[in-house]
C-alpha cells in the first residue's frame, strides 16, 4: 500500500507508536532462497552438536491462510521457532492477522483492563460501627431540659467522641464489576499488538521440550534473550510433561491456554510465547468476534444491568 | 414420609409373607432414557404416523437463519440504495478511513443531551495523519455550509467530531474521495 504518513503535532508515544505499526510497503521481502542462505550454517553446527535432533528440510512450515484476510494492511511476518534445542532454530516464517497482531495500541484500553483485572475480584473487608452497633448508647445522656447543657439521645451518636462512624467502609464490600466485551476484545488486541511491536512476542512450533530438567528452560531462555519473565501459551489445556515439571520450579515461567489469556499476565511476563496452535485459535476467536454481527442478541443473556 | 412407610412395610409383612419390595413400598419414581425404555410404551404401529423428509430440505431452514459474520458484498451489480462497494485500491492520501464490517462509511450523527439538543458529527476508524484529514473535511464543510466549524482531533481513539449535523456531507466527502 502506497500511503505516506506525516506526523505533525502527535505526542512523543503516538510517534513511537506509528514507527512500529505505519510500516512502509518494502519491509520484510521474505523468498524461499534468502530463508536457505540464512539457515544453511545455522543447520551444520546444530547437527554437530546435537546429533540426535533430526529435522527434515527446512523451512518445514511455510505459509498460513489468514481468515478475514487484510485489504490494506500488510500481514505480520513473524518467525516461527523451535523448542526441541537450547539454541534458536527457525523453522519457518507465518503471517499474522494485522487486525490482531498490528492494532494501534490503544494504552488507555489497556489501563482499564488492568484495572478491572485487578478490582473485579477486589473484596474490602474494612468496617466501622454504625451508632446502633457500638456498645451502649441506648439511655438518654440527661434529662431534655433544665441542665443548662445542650440535649443529646444517646452517647454514641456521630457527633459524640467514641461514637457510631456515620458514612464509614462497611464490610465486606465488594467492587464487582464487567468491563464491556469489546473494551476487553480490544484490550488484548491492543496487548498482543505492543508486544510483537517491541519484540516480545514469539511463536514456537509446540512446547515439547527434551527433558524435565529446569536447568534446560533457564539456558533456552537465558540464550534466546527472552525475558525474565516468559509465559507460554497453547491452545490445549494439557501441557506436556516435560515443559510442566521443567517450569514447576520456576515462578517466572508460566504455562497457560489461550482461553487463559488476559491483559495482565501479558503485561506482567516479559515474554509471551505462543505455539502455532494458539496462534490459530487466537486469531479465530478474535476476527469472528470483529466480524460477527450477532453480537447484541447473542450478549443479551450476559448482561448485568439489563433484565 | 418414612414413618409412614415404614409402618405400611411391617403391615405388608404381617399380612403375607412376601419377599420385601422397597420400590413398592415408597413408590420410587423411575424415570427412563427414552421414550421407547418405558414399559408403559407401545410400539411404534398405535402411535400417529410420520415420514422423514428428505434432509436436503435443511437449506430452507439453514437460509431463514441469518449469518452470524457478515457475508462479502456482490461485486458485480447495481444497489437500488445509496450504497458504493470499497475500492479495490486505496486512495493516495497520506490518511485512510476504513470501512465498517458491514462495509458501511464510518460517519455517525451523535446527540448530546446539553439543553438544546447538540448534534455532532463523528468520524471514526480513521488511520494515518488525522490532522491533514481534520483540516481536508473542515474546509470542505466551511465550504459548503459557508459558515465556521467547530471539531474536534482525538489522537488516541482516533476519531474526528465536528459539531453539527453534517453526516450526509462528510460521507459524500469521503466517498468522493475513494474511501
Amino acid at each position: 500500500m502506497a500511503t505516506k504518513i506525516i506526523n505533525k503535532t502527535v505526542t512523543e508515544l503516538s510517534l513511537r507508536i506509528t514507527r512500529c505499526f505505519f510500516v512502509p510497503s518494502k519491509t520484510i521481502q521474505t523468498n524461499a532462497t534468502l530463508f536457505q542462505e540464512r539457515l544453511e550454517t545455522s543447520i551444520t553446527n546444530v547437527e554437530e552438536q546435537l546429533p540426535t535432533t533430526i529435522r527434515p528440510p527446512l523451512p518445514i512450515i511455510h505459509s498460513r491462510k489468514l481468515a478475514f484476510p487484510p485489504k490494506f494492511k500488510a500481514p505480520r511476518q513473524v518467525w516461527v521457532s523451535n523448542m526441541d534445542t537450547v539454541e534458536e532454530e527457525k523453522l519457518g516464517l507465518i503471517d499474522l492477522h494485522p487486525e490482531v497482531f498490528a492494532e494501534r495500541p490503544r494504552v488507555d484500553i489497556i489501563h482499564e483492563n488492568v484495572r478491572w483485572q485487578q478490582l473485579y475480584r477486589h473484596v474490602s473487608y474494612a468496617n466501622t460501627k454504625m451508632r446502633y452497633e457500638v456498645r451502649g448508647g441506648g439511655k438518654k445522656p440527661r434529662q431534655q431540659k433544665g441542665s443548662g447543657r445542650s440535649r443529646h439521645g444517646s452517647i454514641r451518636s456521630p457527633i459524640w467522641r467514641g461514637g457510631g462512624i456515620v458514612h464509614g467502609p462497611r464490610s465486606p464490600t465488594p467492587y464487582f464489576y464487567m468491563l464491556g466485551f469489546n473494551t476487553r476484545l480490544n484490550g488484548l488486541r491492543s496487548t498482543l499488538s505492543a508486544k510483537l511491536a517491541q519484540d516480545d512476542l514469539h511463536i514456537v512450533d509446540s512446547l515439547d521440550i527434551p527433558t524435565d530438567d529446569p536447568s534446560y528452560l533457564e539456558k533456552l531462555v537465558e540464550e534466546r534473550g527472552w525475558g525474565p519473565a516468559v509465559l507460554f501459551v497453547d491452545d490445549n489445556d494439557i501441557m506436556p510433561l516435560n515443559i510442566t515439571a521443567a517450569s514447576d520450579s520456576h515462578g517466572h515461567y508460566n504455562l497457560m491456554p489461550v482461553y487463559g489469556l488476559n491483559v495482565y499476565s501479558m503485561l506482567k511476563h516479559h515474554t509471551l510465547v505462543l505455539t502455532l496452535a494458539a496462534v490459530e485459535r487466537l486469531e479465530e476467536r478474535l476476527l469472528f468476534h470483529l466480524n460477527r454481527n450477532d453480537a447484541a442478541s447473542a450478549g443479551q443473556k450476559y448482561r448485568l444491568d439489563s433484565v | 414420609m418414612a414413618s409412614v412407610a415404614a409402618r405400611s412395610f411391617v403391615f405388608r409383612q404381617q399380612m403375607n409373607t412376601r419377599r420385601f419390595d422397597f420400590a413398592s413400598c415408597l413408590n420410587i419414581k423411575s424415570f427412563y432414557s427414552s421414550y421407547s425404555a418405558n414399559p408403559k410404551e407401545k410400539s411404534p404401529e398405535n402411535y400417529t404416523q410420520y415420514h422423514e423428509v428428505s434432509s436436503d430440505n435443511w437449506k430452507f431452514v439453514e437460509r431463514l437463519k441469518p449469518p452470524t459474520v457478515v457475508p462479502s458484498f456482490p461485486k458485480n451489480g447495481s444497489c437500488f440504495s445509496d450504497w458504493t462497494p470499497p475500492p479495490d485500491t486505496p486512495p493516495n492520501l497520506p490518511y485512510f478511513v476504513k470501512r465498517t464490517k458491514n462495509f458501511m462509511v464510518p460517519v455517525y450523527l451523535n446527540f448530546e443531551a446539553v439543553r438544546n439538543q447538540r448534534k455532532i458529527t463523528m468520524v471514526k476508524h480513521i488511520e494515518g495523519d488525522i490532522w491533514a484529514l481534520e483540516k481536508a473535511i473542515k474546509s470542505h464543510l466551511e465550504e459548503v455550509t459557508k459558515r465556521q466549524v467547530v471539531s474536534q482531533v482525538h489522537e488516541v481513539a482516533m476519531y474526528i467530531k465536528f459539531r453539527g449535523d453534517y453526516v450526509l456531507h462528510v460521507k459524500k466527502w469521503l466517498l468522493n474521495a475513494g474511501f
